[in-house]
């Protein structure tokens, strides 16, 4: 028992002990006992009612009277009182922080629970996509952003995926999305404004395509002239050199700017149609015939299963043929060896390009497929290599979904691996074939 | 005991089974979206490939309405559904008529443009078309959210914006008639020019109709072939 109340009681017992001795001198200590308890139990309940009154107004202060118990029992409620307030107010302000650095945030941010259902979203998920913080908590996301492509997402196993669609409030802009899970089963959707990055790489693929399309008609006109002198009898000896290596490079460059062309169409088009079947056997004999018989060309093997096809464009998976064999032509040395292979299986086909040429150093291998990159500078650009044939067999097998992989050891020989997946091979029993 | 949780079992199934059937509808909703938008650009860019593969998709929307319908009638053949869920239904199976509609018209319009491409091209490449498709694009889009967040507020606006397009039809009209009478070689192309904007039009008044279903799902008063009324601002 606390020093206050020890001292209630006693200040009680006291109370009612004058009453009963007042009493007692008046020959009536009943009376006087009960008048005593009577006050006192007047006072305690003004106490309480006041007590009541402070706690239902908040205010303390005019309320507290005398002290012992129950000025201590007002203080320590006034204490409490004050330092949860204090609390709220500091919690209310942590989220008003929180709040307006995720208002700030550039990039619209979209909690999900485990149903993509929308817990929370910032200002600039309202204003990249026009998911309203309010109304729209509670709505599954893709039945707000309904482009196929975010399902997709949403559906995906793949963290590391990301995709764009056009804003659902703004058909001029572009979206990247993302996905990041967090905490047991909530996720967090990032939604990026990248219409300007578009908008160059478009502008980019546009120049080059405008660009080499341009260059083309001049160069026709040098090319004949040179054509022409080139067959001129009257043209001095001397210059027919020269004159024969002007036309050289112009073939090359109308090669080099034809190539550019056929890429930056590669770049813009989606996945190829499926509709053709080619028979890819045939393709590698075709590509053998036309290389076999040239001088410096080594030995070409082919070893095709003639029962699987490949659906997809036959000029296209010929252009790879063609890009791959003649890479392995131009390092092979003529007593080596080049072997073409085509095989399916359960989980696709593989068109595979075996060399035993120079072979390429581990370090170049990431980087061959990038357009106009030389393993070594001085070389390759004498042997009329236009620099773009594997950025092409790369941009083609992406238009299939299939990925070119390369393996190589320097002076052994190398192998280029495409393969597809197997919804685009199509087997046919031997003995079918004609 | 037993059955009271029983019956909470059941309608929490039927609670699912109404939440994923409002889900497949807007999914539908989006491919249509995506469909009408890809159909556009192909006759602004003047992309026959695009143009046909708009076409060729189709058949993925109309899967959809199939199986929606199913779902529909498997939901009013088990629960027996009344009052608000009868609506939902009701409404629902309205609605993808609709947008298999607007898949249609998609569809014919990702065809034209694949033919128009394949013809010279005006100097304005389309321009009235291009702003006349982003106009019912967005009614598309509009219709599609107020359906979502049930927004009576959004649908009306929908409803209303339908008069615009229809003017915009009518200028276009006009604007293809006097190309035709001036110059008789471009009736071939124009004529294309005018499916594509009655298409559009038809795209519009489709839009209309889903918003229309929705306030009927959501207020479950009728508001067809009544017109706008006034002070529909208080109606939310």
């Amino acid at each position: 028992m606390s020093d206050a109340a020890r001292k209630f009681v006693v200040g009680i017992l006291l109370f009612l002990a004058a009453g009963t001795v007042v009493g007692w001198l008046y020959d009536r200590p009943v009376v006087g006992l009960m008048v005593a308890a009577l006050l006192g139990l007047l006072w305690q309940v003004r106490q309480l009612l006041s007590f009541d009154r402070a706690l239902r107004t908040g205010n303390f202060d005019d309320f507290r009277q005398g002290d012992g118990i129950w000025e201590q029992i007002f203080s320590r409620f006034q204490y409490e009182n004050e330092k949860a307030t204090r609390r709220k107010l500091g919690y209310r302000q942590l989220l008003r922080e929180v709040r307006k650095s995720t208002n700030a945030m550039p990039d619209g941010a979209v909690i999900l629970n485990s149903d993509n259902e929308i817990i929370a979203s910032n200002r600039a998920a309202k204003q990249l996509a026009g998911i309203k913080r309010k109304k729209d908590r509670g709505q599954r996301v893709d039945n707000i952003l309904r482009d196929p492509e975010l399902t997709r997402l949403l559906h995906a196993d793949d963290q590391s995926l990301t995709i764009e669609m056009v804003s659902p409030i703004d058909d001029g802009s572009w979206l990247n999305c993302r996905l990041v899970p967090y905490g047991g089963d909530q996720k967090l959707l990032l939604l990026r404004d990248v219409t300007e990055r578009i908008r160059l790489s478009k502008m980019r693929r546009d120049f080059v395509a405008n660009a080499s399309h341009e260059l083309r008609s001049p160069l026709t006109v040098i090319a004949g002239y040179l054509d022409s002198l080139a067959d001129d009898d009257d043209m001095p000896a001397d210059w027919s050199k020269p004159v024969a290596q002007m036309q050289a490079q112009a073939q090359r460059m109308r090669h080099i700017l034809g190539e550019m062309l056929e890429l930056s169409r590669l770049e813009s088009a989606g996945t190829a149609n499926a509709d053709d079947a080619i028979d890819v056997s045939r393709l590698l004999e075709d590509a053998r015939s036309a290389f076999e018989g040239h001088a410096d060309v080594a030995r070409i093997l082919i070893d095709a299963d003639p029962g699987a096809q490949l659906k997809g464009s036959a000029a296209e998976i010929e252009t790879v043929i063609v890009n791959l064999l003649s890479n392995a032509i131009r390092f092979t040395p003529t007593d080596g060896e080049i072997t073409l292979i085509w095989r399916a299986d359960a989980d696709g086909a593989d068109l595979i390009v075996v060399d035993t040429g120079e072979g390429i150093d581990a370090e170049h291998i990431p980087r061959l497929t990038e357009r106009f990159f030389r393993v070594d500078k001085g070389r390759a650009r004498d042997k009329g290599g236009t620099g773009l044939g594997l950025a092409i067999v790369k941009h083609v097998l992406a238009r299939y979904d299939a990925e070119l992989s390369i393996d190589s050891e320097p002076d052994k020989g190398s192998e280029f691996r495409c393969h597809f997946p197997a919804d685009r091979v199509v087997v046919t029993p031997p003995g079918s074939v004609s | 005991m037993e059955a009271s949780d029983l019956t909470d079992h059941i309608s929490r199934r039927f609670n699912k089974d109404l939440e994923d059937l409002r889900n497949h509808v807007l999914a539908m909703g989006g491919l249509v979206e995506q469909q009408l938008s890809l159909a556009i650009s192909a006759i602004v860019s003047g992309d026959s490939e695009l143009g046909l593969k708009v076409a060729e998709d189709d058949y993925k929307v109309n899967e959809f309405e199939v199986s929606i319908d199913e779902e529909c009638g498997r939901i009013l053949a088990t629960r027996a559904p009344a009052a608000g869920d009868l609506r939902l239904i009701v409404a629902i199976i309205k609605t993808i008529t609709d947008l298999e509609r607007i898949g249609d018209e998609a569809e014919k319009i990702g065809f034209l443009a694949s033919k128009l491409a394949a013809m010279d091209r005006p100097s304005d490449s389309y321009r009235e078309l291009k702003t006349l498709g982003h106009h019912v694009a967005h009614m598309v889009r509009d219709a599609m959210n107020a359906f979502a967040r049930l927004d009576v507020e959004e649908a009306w606006e929908v409803v209303r914006e339908d008069e615009r397009v229809d003017e915009e039809y009518e200028s276009i009209q006009r604007q293809c008639i006097t190309f035709m009478m001036e110059d008789p070689r471009s009736i071939k192309r124009v004529m294309n020019v005018t499916w594509c904007a009655r298409s559009l039009e038809r795209i519009g008044d489709h839009a209309k109709n889903i918003c229309e279903y929705v306030i009927y799902m959501v207020q479950g008063r009728d508001v067809r072939h009544t017109g706008v009324p006034e002070g529909t601002k208080s109606d939310s």
